[in-house]
């Protein structure tokens, strides 16, 4: 390693960052917001992913019992469903056990205490051996006696995703004017940079320096404020994960999102990559211009 | 060889010069006759319109852009601005030269303090350029051009800012080099200069090569009408 060599060469990317450093912050928290955005896209978008397969995987319907029902009329129920053969398993909850899990799942959020009745009614959770399914049985098994109400996530899940196709154009166009303003402000940032040092730009191909060898201190300005403002972004984002994500999760219990499936670490390289790039891209340009001039 | 402008302007018109090796050689004629128009096609800062350019065997008409570099680290140019970086030291200035095209420290270390012992400059190596003279500037960047030991040194009125006695110094500079081998090729206005040199003397107008004599004057006839009084 010669180190006489990178230090030259990082002297100059530090000479290029701190030149013009208001310009610099702009072209960072542009790509800080581009980020952001981004960001919640791709994680709600595979928040959804996860939830629809893990709806198809695990779908269940939830059969609450009439509360006015007796024991006899709810083994009614219970025969009728472990006749179907379209239904895999069949297991019931009686309202005290509803009520401890649900005491579980709320717990610190809602003041169970309060509660001097369970108010939950008895509940069979049903398993079908076919997801398309779902809707047939569910209709068959409302249409029983004594049943009060059945439920399963699907068509929630379903108007989600609809919604998610109806939004995805719109996202991604968002985030590509996001992504192209972040790249003209890195690129007018970067030009005046090269403006600044056309002296030395100049002096450089004067005295052979390859244009490759003279484009890069600008690369690496690009690259930096692009992974700056991603850094940023991320920071932001984990925050955003960290308050709003539980919340998420306790408005709609039922959506299996399972957190734990997105996959954050690829998620954040994919973000970093998408920074880099952006910025290293911009530089690219604006000196390519001014080189070929 | 020609060279026609975008705007019409025939800058070199026909011009043929061969150079030889070792050679000091002056090119002279009035602002705008194509004497910095010919040194920029050698350093391929321009392309000819028609016609070939040869320099050390390369061809430097039909040079491939990726392969400028190579060509310009084979020669040095000195300008009359001497183009030095006022943030960076007479050390840094020559050191720059070899940094940005990619030397290891070791060379930089060896060839800088060599070119600065050359131009006599060792000792303000830690000087900035507003703080010499116009002089001292000038040898800065001819320390610069020759760090990377060229073959060929191209000056373009390299005693166009400089006052009598500095242009005396850089051009008893220019001579050693050429001494050295480095063939040294200067294009001036400076009538003193060239005639106290008496060297090759291509004399241009309109572009075109209207007379090359092998010990020159600056003036056309100077030379013949000597030699017939004398």
């Amino acid at each position: 390693m010669d180190w006489g060599r990178i230090r030259f060469f990082l002297g100059e990317v530090q000479r290029n960052f701190t030149r013009n450093a208001g310009m610099q912050i702009t072209a960072i928290g542009t790509v800080a917001v581009t980020i952001v955005m981004l960001g919640v896209f791709l994680y709600a978008r595979s928040a959804l992913i996860a939830a629809e397969s893990g709806v198809f995987s695990q779908i269940e319907i939830s059969v609450y019992a009439d509360p006015a029902a007796t024991v006899a009329q709810e083994a009614v129920i219970r025969t009728a469903l472990a006749q179907d053969p379209r239904i895999l398993s069949v297991s019931f909850i009686p309202k005290r056990e509803g009520l401890a899990q649900m005491r579980r799942l709320m717990k610190g959020q809602i003041d169970t205490s309060l509660l001097t009745e369970n108010p939950l009614p008895d509940k069979f959770r049903v398993r079908v051996r076919e997801a398309q399914e779902v809707p047939a049985v569910a209709g068959s098994i409302a249409r029983l006696p004594h049943v009060q109400n059945v439920e399963y996530g699907r068509e929630v899940v379903g108007r989600l995703l609809q919604l998610a196709t109806v939004m995805r154009p719109v996202g991604i166009a968002v985030i590509v004017l996001f992504l192209l303003v972040a790249g003209i402000i890195i690129s007018n940032t970067i030009r005046l940079t090269v403006f600044a040092r056309r002296r030395e730009i100049s002096i450089m191909q004067l005295v052979g320096a390859t244009n490759m060898y003279i484009r890069m201190p600008f690369i690496c300005e690009g690259l930096l404020a692009g992974v700056a403002g991603t850094a940023i972004a991320v920071g932001a984002l984990a925050l955003a994960r960290a308050s709003l994500v539980p919340k998420i999760a306790a408005a709609l219990p039922w959506l299996p999102t399972n957190t734990v499936a997105v996959d954050l670490s690829t998620l954040v390289l994919e973000l970093f990559a998408v920074g880099a790039a952006v910025g290293a891209l911009a530089s690219w340009i604006a000196v390519g211009r001014y080189l070929r001039a | 060889m020609s060279l026609v402008y975008p705007n019409g302007v025939r800058a070199l018109d026909n011009v043929s010069l061969e150079i030889g090796k070792g050679e000091f050689i002056f090119l002279v004629g009035h602002s705008g006759t194509g004497k910095s128009s010919l040194l920029r096609l050698l350093y391929r800062e321009m392309a000819p319109s028609n016609g070939q350019i040869i320099v050390d065997g390369i061809r430097v008409d039909r040079l491939a852009r990726g392969r400028i570099p190579a060509l310009r680290r084979r020669l040095g140019v000195v300008f009359q601005d001497y183009k030095l970086l006022s943030d960076k030291t007479v050390w840094e200035n020559v050191a720059f030269a070899l940094q940005v095209t990619g030397a290891h420290t070791r060379d930089v270390q060896r060839q800088v303090p060599r070119a600065l012992d050359l131009v006599g400059l060792a000792h303000k190596s830690r000087m900035f350029p507003n703080e010499l003279s116009g002089g001292e500037q000038q040898r800065t960047a001819i320390a610069r051009a020759l760090v990377n030991n060229p073959k060929l040194l191209l000056c373009d009125e390299p005693s166009g800012n400089l006052d009598p006695a500095n242009t005396t110094e850089i051009m008893e500079l220019l001579r050693r080099i050429n001494l050295k081998g480095t063939t040294v090729v200067v294009a001036t206005h400076n009538q003193a200069v060239v005639d106290r040199m008496r060297r090759r003397v291509v004399r241009l107008d309109g572009g075109r090569v209207i007379t090359d004599e092998e010990r020159g004057y600056y003036f056309l006839g100077l030379g013949q009408d000597q030699i017939l009084s004398g």
